[in-house]
């Protein structure tokens, strides 16, 4: 009696484990297949920087026929001294930086104002602002150059046309996010921090902003990866070859009427997003984090 | 106590972020000292800055070379592929070289958004003092003729006699100054893949006639997947425009502007673009849909000889060349034969120099561009970077050099030797020829089936006659 028990029970347990082996299997199966599915492009990219045209265009494997070393060598080209991918990319993040900085502190001081103040006109300059979240970008070009112009900031070797707008929240859309999050931190926080004898600005620095360090590392990752990639901003603003950011950098040998060899714009590529991807995995949990966090209790 | 520590503390952070947005900019200026001073100094402050540039005049004692100028730093814009960008900047160091005191201050890059960006700076009074322009820029920035200087006022240092009348006539602007000098000329030719012709057992087509026949042997003897042609929604416009030019003698917009064909011209041109289709001369715009958002010389079917015939300015075969597969040859063709008395082609600047009117310096600006399109050691840095030399002293220099690719050459001669017609950069205005504009949405509707030829004869004479006079 006792023997046939622990038969049939080692029998359920086999069977339980048989049951979680079929499914670890099937789970990473599929889990395989979607990953090797979304990596592809990218596998593909790498592969496609060692090709030459021909093959890029005719050959869906990522691995090359005829692997060639001349993306990489054209990619170090510097236009007669001017400027390389190296210095590109300084360029680049020499004002992606300040604007991530000044883009956060500007937000949140902002997000700060609409979300614990009540003043006068309060609600028509939160729908004013919400507004421009509709604005595109396109309708704003001539105005802003034309302005630009007037004070003397095209060409500037500070980047003053990208760099300085920041200051001023522009970014709506990180406003409304970082709003949003404040909802939920309680207010009674504040109280006890204002009772503890923190004016407004103490109240920001030390409660508001570390309850807010997700959502402000999701803003901060944001603007960093859309700075890196603005391709306009530095086209209109930018005209010394020295000044180029990465992002007109890749494009410089990109000539439609005469053709050109896509691994060495494809290596340029790969080497200029090292850095957003190395950012993007360093603070990949708490931008996670922020995200989701925005999106459930938001 | 802690509060203290945390106010420093980030008072050190900030200080720390304000002196990166700094370092990072500050290394490459201190690497380029001399275009700096130009640079920094604001348009509002322009006279301080002249007097800096002209500091060095009393040390420059004699400037070589047979003209006169005044030391002065000058801006030159263009667009293009890393092979122009070299030549260029060669050639602008060369420049500097031969005229000491004149320093050039250059920009340059790709194709994309650069008209967007120089059209804001034209319209801010921004403008470099020479600018790369393409053909429709002149009417389209330069209507009152106030964005371009007319370069009668400098012909003391630029030879404008070494151009053909009618290519500088083309370069007119609408109240009839100079407004640019035509850097090349370029029309629309045909180049055929030889290999696939061969496989065919036919020769390259020269009329019409034969190009239909090609279409029926290709599938007969090749099958369905092969055409001896390809052509996209502007090339179609193109070459329809051939076909109503033969048939009618003129040009289908005229040099004043006024649009010269009809409704019914243009449904019959729509019908015979059809019929191309028709009869398996053309893939069908789906078909090309099918192959991928590519351009032909990147589509695999043009690659590996699929698709036999290319429809393509004479100074860009060399894009094809490169792509195509190994094994496969591209040979130049002729302007096709409508059976009528003219072939019906024509030709356009295919870019210009001008000089923008808020140039300080615009007599330094002449001789910059003289040195590139007049002067042999200009003419033979820059070789055919830009397409075959409209200048005739550029033309004979670098043709004695051998300097101009053979394909290009032939397929230059190819194009003149059609006795090519007036081109009007209203052709190529963006309500035409953009995304999503006239030609796209008419070629591609008439070939999906969305359109009649009468509808889309309708649309597209709404369109023309939107852009001419």
């Amino acid at each position: 009696m006792a023997n046939t028990q622990t038969k049939s029970l080692s029998q359920a347990e086999a069977n339980l484990r048989r049951q979680r082996i079929i499914s670890l299997v099937l789970r990473y199966t599929v889990l395989i297949v979607v990953g090797v599915i979304m990596l592809y492009p990218l596998v593909w990219m790498v592969g496609a920087t060692f090709k030459n045209n021909n093959e890029i265009f005719t050959s869906m494997n990522p691995i090359p026929f005829n692997p060639t070393l001349d993306g990489y060598k054209a990619a170090m080209e510097n236009y007669g001294g001017a400027i390389n991918i190296w210095k590109a990319m300084l360029n680049t993040y020499s004002y992606v930086i300040p604007e991530v900085i000044f883009t956060i502190i500007s937000s949140v001081l902002t997000a700060y104002g609409f979300g614990r103040f009540k003043f006068k006109g309060h609600d028509l300059l939160f729908s004013a602002m919400m507004a421009m979240l509709f604005l595109p970008q396109v309708v704003l070009n001539v105005p802003q150059y034309i302005m630009f112009n007037n004070f003397g900031w095209i060409g500037s070797r500070l980047y003053l046309p990208l760099v300085v707008p920041t200051l001023f929240a522009t970014e709506t859309y990180f406003i409304f996010m970082l709003i949003q999050f404040l909802r939920n931190v309680p207010k009674d926080l504040e109280e006890a921090a204002s009772i503890d004898g923190c004016n407004v600005m103490q109240t920001l620095i030390q409660i508001i902003v570390p309850m807010l360090m997700p959502a402000i590392v999701s803003c901060a990752l944001f603007k960093f990866m859309w700075s890196s990639n603005d391709f306009m901003g530095p086209l209109l603003y930018v005209n010394t070859p020295a000044k180029y950011p990465a992002t007109i950098f890749v494009k410089l040998s990109m000539d439609s009427d005469a053709g050109f060899n896509w691994n060495k714009i494809l290596a340029l590529s790969l080497i200029s997003i090292l850095p957003s991807i190395i950012v993007f995995f360093a603070a990949q949990n708490q931008f996670v984090e922020g995200i989701s966090a925005g999106g459930v209790k938001g | 106590m802690k509060k203290k520590v945390l106010a420093v503390l980030m008072t050190s952070v900030m200080a720390a972020s304000v002196l990166v947005g700094c370092g990072g900019s500050a290394a490459p200026a201190a690497e380029a000292p001399a275009a700096e001073a130009a640079e920094e100094a604001p348009a509002e402050e322009e006279a301080p800055a002249e007097e800096a540039a002209e500091e060095p005049a009393a040390e420059v004692a004699a400037p070589a070379g047979d003209v006169d100028y005044e030391p002065c730093t000058i801006k030159f814009d263009w667009w293009g592929g890393d092979s122009r960008h070299e030549a260029t900047q060669k050639a602008v160091e060369a420049f500097e070289a031969k005229y000491p005191g004149i320093e050039v201050e250059v920009n340059f890059g790709a194709w994309t958004d650069w008209e967007t960006a120089r059209a804001l700076e034209y319209q801010a009074g921004n403008g470099s003092d020479v600018t790369q322009i393409g053909s429709n820029w002149i009417p389209d920035y330069d209507g009152d003729g106030k964005t371009f200087i007319d370069l009668n006022t400098v012909s003391d240092v630029l030879d404008l006699t070494q151009f053909n009348a009618s290519d500088l006539e083309k370069c007119l602007d609408p109240v009839g100054q100079q407004a640019g000098v035509p850097i090349s000329m370029t029309g629309r030719i045909f180049y055929w893949n030889k290999t696939t012709f061969d496989k065919a057992g036919i020769d390259y087509p020269k009329t019409i006639d034969e190009l239909i026949e090609a279409g029926k042997t290709f599938q007969e003897v090749l099958g369905d997947e092969y055409y001896p042609l390809e052509l996209g929604e502007y090339d179609r416009a193109l070459f329809m425009s051939f076909y109503m030019q033969a048939k009618k003698g003129e040009p289908i917009i005229l040099e004043d502007g006024t649009l010269n064909v009809t409704e019914e011209e243009l449904a019959d041109g729509l019908a015979f673009i059809q019929s191309l289709e028709d009869n398996h001369v053309i893939p069908t715009i789906a078909t090309l849909a099918g192959d991928g958002n590519v351009t032909l010389n990147e589509n695999p079917k043009f690659i590996d000889g699929r698709y036999a015939g290319v429809f393509e300015w004479d100074s860009a075969p060399l894009k094809y060349t490169s792509n195509i597969a190994e094994g496969q040859e591209l040979v130049v063709g002729e302007e096709l034969d409508f059976g009528e008395a003219v072939k019906g082609s024509s030709a356009k600047v295919s870019m210009a120099f001008a000089i923008c009117a808020s140039s300080q310096h615009p007599h330094e600006a002449a001789m910059l561009i003289q040195y590139l399109l007049n002067d042999p050691e200009g003419i033979m840095i820059m070789a055919s970077e830009r397409g075959v030399p409209a200048s005739k002293i550029g033309f004979d220099t670098l043709n004695d050099a051998g300097q101009i690719d053979p394909l290009i050459a032939a397929a230059h001669e190819g194009v003149y030797a059609a006795d090519p017609m007036f081109f009007s950069p209203r052709f190529d205005n963006g309500e035409l020829k953009g995304d999503g504009a006239a030609y796209i949405d008419v070629f591609s509707g008439l070939s999906y089936g969305d359109y009649t030829v009468e509808d889309a004869a309708s649309i597209l004479f709404d369109a023309y006659s939107n852009v001419c006079e």
